[in-house]
């Protein structure tokens, strides 16, 4: 069934228009010695930059597509628009309307070969506008690597426990701004959680206030509430054991983006990213940052 | 040129400055130019013809039986490959037009030959991710400075004659979400801004510079509960609370990440020495996440120019939930009420009504819909408040967290709104608005298959369609004393570009087709059209050189529409983009 599943995205994406920019076909990819793997900039533990060197889970994984390939690592930088629609296109198959080279104007847009972190998410990939076209026609989501979910940390010198979330009726929580869990604390249960939701620009910033004592926890992706707790080292900030009722999407599954006319590429992205989840060697590389690794759900329904 | 420029310090300018009351303008705008500008045919120095922001010239060289001959004199190109919406107004002083293009360009034109005197491009930072799109809506003219605001959000002055950078000063990091669009205004020697932002977090604010130096003279909070100062002798002060406290309207922290950006900057009045600046819409998008008025967002603000004091404030959509930003220009003027002289000033909002207010109170003296359709306010109270249709607010997030589409809510107009940016014009003659509108519906639901930086999210999902087969936009001659309207004209693609009247019985107005059009001020007759070659989306402006009356306009397809798909980009996606201006005037026979 699954496999049936990746065919059909795959399948799909063969028939879609392929754009008029010229492709950075798998061929060019190789016979130019590099790739560039499309990251979040500032993004930790995904990507980020530690001691002037990309570090990070993501960047892991680029660097070991890279090797395969037998080319250069080159981590293609990715500001966050605002929401994936936004950055496929201005990442993946169009380039950003900024991105203009006075000196050379037709010279190519800077876009990422491969983009990871693009979560894969059927009903998200075969969305429709609301004439009929396909959304995302020009990009092919695939390889899903890793499953997200939500988690809250809290400082366990102010809370003894946090079995559920109604005790954020109480108790100051820390959220990143616009964000699913800022959304989920100010408007969930008739808004009862909202005067105790402190927002925050990102999560770290959440945590270094739980750490000054200005909020009693911190609700944000797993993975970065586990780096978090893996720097602080400090047992007096610990995992909540709740579950977030009400809250439409409580996991998700990530993998990777290519425009639709790499395939070539993508097909060998592929290959080397499966092979690295099914040797274990994912896990080890997300155990190296202190991150919980969950299989995505396409490998769970296998085993 | 610049040689001579090279050598001419203040004492230079002020003296000719002086020296302009002979009759022998040559250089340096003055407040006295500034605040004459209305009045003034020769010249073209504030955004709105005015500070006022009226849009009406006392010229009458070209009028209703001339117009036809009206003939391009020159174009001009803004060149490479920067050709995305151009939504500037041009200025015109001393033979000299200073127009800006998107990408945070300044051009200087010596405007007898349409030949370029230089150029001025912003060197922007990687990884830069402007809110509001590239485009940029005028400059500021002080002194021997043209200063204009960035993509990166800095003031720039740049000296008049060589285009060289005199002073730079950042107004907000871009990194924050910070940026700057709309053109500035000269009031009292002092620069003043707002500032644009996305809904990263940011919070609105006005400021003022002096205009001479750059530096800082106050900052205000658009948003209730931040500090406002104000800088005496280079000292930073504390200049009071916006709205005294934080807390009251925000639920929460809120308050602290409010949104309110003044994107479009403000208009200035003498009479009661009030500047006026629109806010933009309250963040988070949502309005079930903040119940409360959320004050200062979607509102117009009455600020003090010399102390950035709030004297008095006027919210057009109070919790908005549909992204009716309240930015849109209010317009002073003058009216008579059964004897007595009225200081009114009115202003046509996103969401769908027009509203006339006391200018020296703020007061609400009447308000009335503009558009065809309002969908989420059955009217508006006795205090101008809306009367809300809570059926057409959209959802609340908590509603959709089952993970299916949340509820369509229709909400007219869409959030592009009933008016948009784009300035109308009011005439002296006729004692009417015209009022660039658009015809439009948007559905809007909570999109909980959405993601953002890799992370599930519940985002908006929105589509907006046209409420009429033949036309969204309409141009229509408002009564401000009556709220009737007096006539329309319809086109097919939306309206997004600024309005122009004249004594000349005239009101000029471009559209997203490519035309200038110039029509009937009484009646809405077409009198003229003119196709520039691609949409226009910039303000027309006119002034009398070697006594014959010329129309300048900036041509170039771009701005919001055609950013968002759906039903409205089957309407405008075969216009080609563009940037440049044209200049024309009649030929001298007829002058």
């Amino acid at each position: 069934m699954t496999k049936c599943k990746l065919l059909i995205l795959l399948l799909s994406s063969c028939l879609a228009f392929a754009g008029q920019v010229h492709a950075r076909y798998y061929d060019d990819v190789i016979s130019s010695g590099y790739i560039a793997i499309g990251l979040y900039k500032n993004f930790p533990p995904y990507s980020f930059e530690q001691n002037g060197q990309p570090a990070g889970v993501d960047v892991e994984i680029g660097k070991r597509i890279a090797a395969k390939l037998g080319v250069e690592f080159r981590p293609h930088w990715i500001t966050p628009d605002e929401n994936l629609d936004d950055d496929l296109r201005n990442n993946v198959w169009k380039g950003h309307y900024l991105d203009k080279d006075e000196e050379q104007p037709l010279a190519m847009k800077k876009l990422a070969d491969v983009m990871m972190r693009v979560p894969y998410d059927r009903e998200f990939a075969f969305r429709r506008e609301s004439t009929g076209e396909m959304a995302h026609e020009q990009v092919v989501m695939f390889g899903p690597y890793q499953r997200e979910s939500w988690r809250i940390t809290f400082d366990g010198r102010k809370l003894d426990e946090v079995s559920t979330v109604a005790v954020f009726q109480y108790h100051p929580i820390g959220v990143e701004i616009d964000s699913l869990p800022a959304f989920y604390l100010t408007a969930a249960f008739g808004g009862r959680m909202r005067d105790n939701a402190r927002h925050f620009m990102n999560v770290a910033e959440a945590f270094e206030a739980m750490q000054n004592g200005k909020v009693d926890a911190v609700m944000g992706m797993r993975a970065e509430i586990d780096w978090q707790l893996f720097k602080a080292n400090d047992p007096n900030y610990r995992i909540g054991e709740n579950g977030f009722p009400m809250m439409g999407k409580q996991k998700w599954d990530l993998g990777m983006a290519i425009k639709s006319t790499y395939r070539q590429l993508g097909y060998t992205v592929e290959e080397v990213v499966d092979q690295m989840i099914r040797s274990g060697e994912m896990a080890k590389v997300y155990g190296q940052y202190g991150l919980t690794y969950e299989l995505p759900g396409l490998y769970q329904e296998v085993q | 040129m610049s040689k001579f420029a090279a050598g001419k310090g203040f004492a230079v300018t002020a003296l000719v400055a002086a020296m302009s009351f002979s009759g022998m303008a040559t250089a340096g705008v003055t407040d006295k130019d500034i605040l004459n500008d209305q009045a003034t045919t020769g010249d073209v120095v504030s955004n709105g013809l005015g500070l006022r922001g009226q849009r009406y010239s006392p010229l009458k060289a070209v009028n209703t039986d001339t117009v036809k001959d009206l003939k391009a004199v020159w174009s001009f190109s803004f060149g490479g490959e920067k050709q995305r919406g151009q939504e500037s107004q041009p200025m015109v002083k001393d033979g000299v037009m200073y127009v800006t293009g998107s990408y945070s360009r300044v051009f200087a034109i010596d405007v007898k030959t349409g030949e370029e005197l230089w150029q001025y491009d912003a060197r922007l930072p990687d990884g830069i991710m402007p809110c509001c799109d590239v485009i940029n809506r005028g400059v500021a003219l002080y002194g021997d400075l043209v200063i204009f605001g960035t993509l990166d959000a800095k003031l720039v002055a740049l000296n008049k004659d060589t285009g060289k950078v005199k002073w730079k000063k950042k107004v907000g990091d871009y990194k924050a979400g910070y940026s700057l669009t709309a053109a500035p205004i000269v009031v009292k020697g002092k620069v003043i801004t707002g500032v644009s932002g996305g809904e990263f977090g940011i919070v609105g604010k006005v400021e003022a510079y002096d205009a001479k130096t750059g530096k800082i003279a106050w900052t205000r909070p658009t948003v209730e509960g931040h500090m406002g100062y104000i800088w005496k002798d280079g000292k930073k002060t504390e200049n009071g609370i916006s709205g005294g406290k934080p807390g009251q309207t925000w639920p929460g922290d809120l308050w602290k990440t409010g949104g309110a950006a003044t994107w479009l900057g403000g208009t200035y009045d003498p009479d009661v020495d009030l500047l006026f600046f629109g806010t933009g819409n309250p963040a988070p998008w949502n309005s079930h996440l903040r119940p409360g008025d959320n004050l200062f967002s979607s509102s117009r603000l009455a600020i003090d120019p010399d102390t950035g004091k709030i004297v008095w404030h006027f919210q057009t959509t109070p919790n908005d939930g549909w992204d009716f930003d309240g930015v849109n220009e209010l317009i002073s003027f003058d009216y008579n009420d059964g004897g007595k002289t009225v200081k009114a000033a009115a202003t046509a909002d996103r969401n769908g009504f027009m509203y006339v207010l006391n200018r020296e109170s703020g007061d609400f003296i009447r308000g009335f819909p503009f558009v065809d359709e309002i969908s989420w306010a059955s009217g508006l109270d006795k205090n101008g408040r809306p009367i809300y249709i809570d059926s057409n607010r959209p959802g609340n997030p908590a509603a959709a967290t089952d993970g299916k589409k949340g509820k369509a809510i229709r909400a007219v107009p869409s959030f592009l709104g009933g008016k948009n940016w784009m300035p109308m014009a009011y005439s002296q003659d006729t004692g009417l608005f015209y009022v660039p509108s658009n015809e439009w519906a948007m559905d809007i639901w909570n999109e909980p298959v959405s993601y953002k930086k890799g992370a599930a999210y519940l985002g908006a999902g929105f589509t907006i369609h046209p409420t009429n087969e033949e036309y969204i936009g309409v141009l229509r001659a408002m009564d401000p004393k009556s709220g009737k309207e007096v006539w329309r004209y319809k086109n097919y693609a939306p309206l997004w570009g600024g309005v122009l009247a004249t004594a000349g019985n005239l009101v000029f107005m471009g559209n997203p087709e490519g035309y200038l059009m110039a029509f009937d001020a009484k009646n809405g007759e077409m009198k003229y059209k003119f196709n520039t070659g691609s949409g226009i989306v910039g303000s027309p402006i006119t002034w009398e050189m070697d006594g014959e009356q010329y129309v300048s306009v900036v041509s170039g397809w771009g701005g919001a529409v055609p950013l968002w798909g759906g039903e409205v980009a089957k309407r405008v996606k075969h216009l080609n983009q563009g940037g440049s201006v044209w200049t024309f005037k009649l030929p001298k026979e007829d002058s």
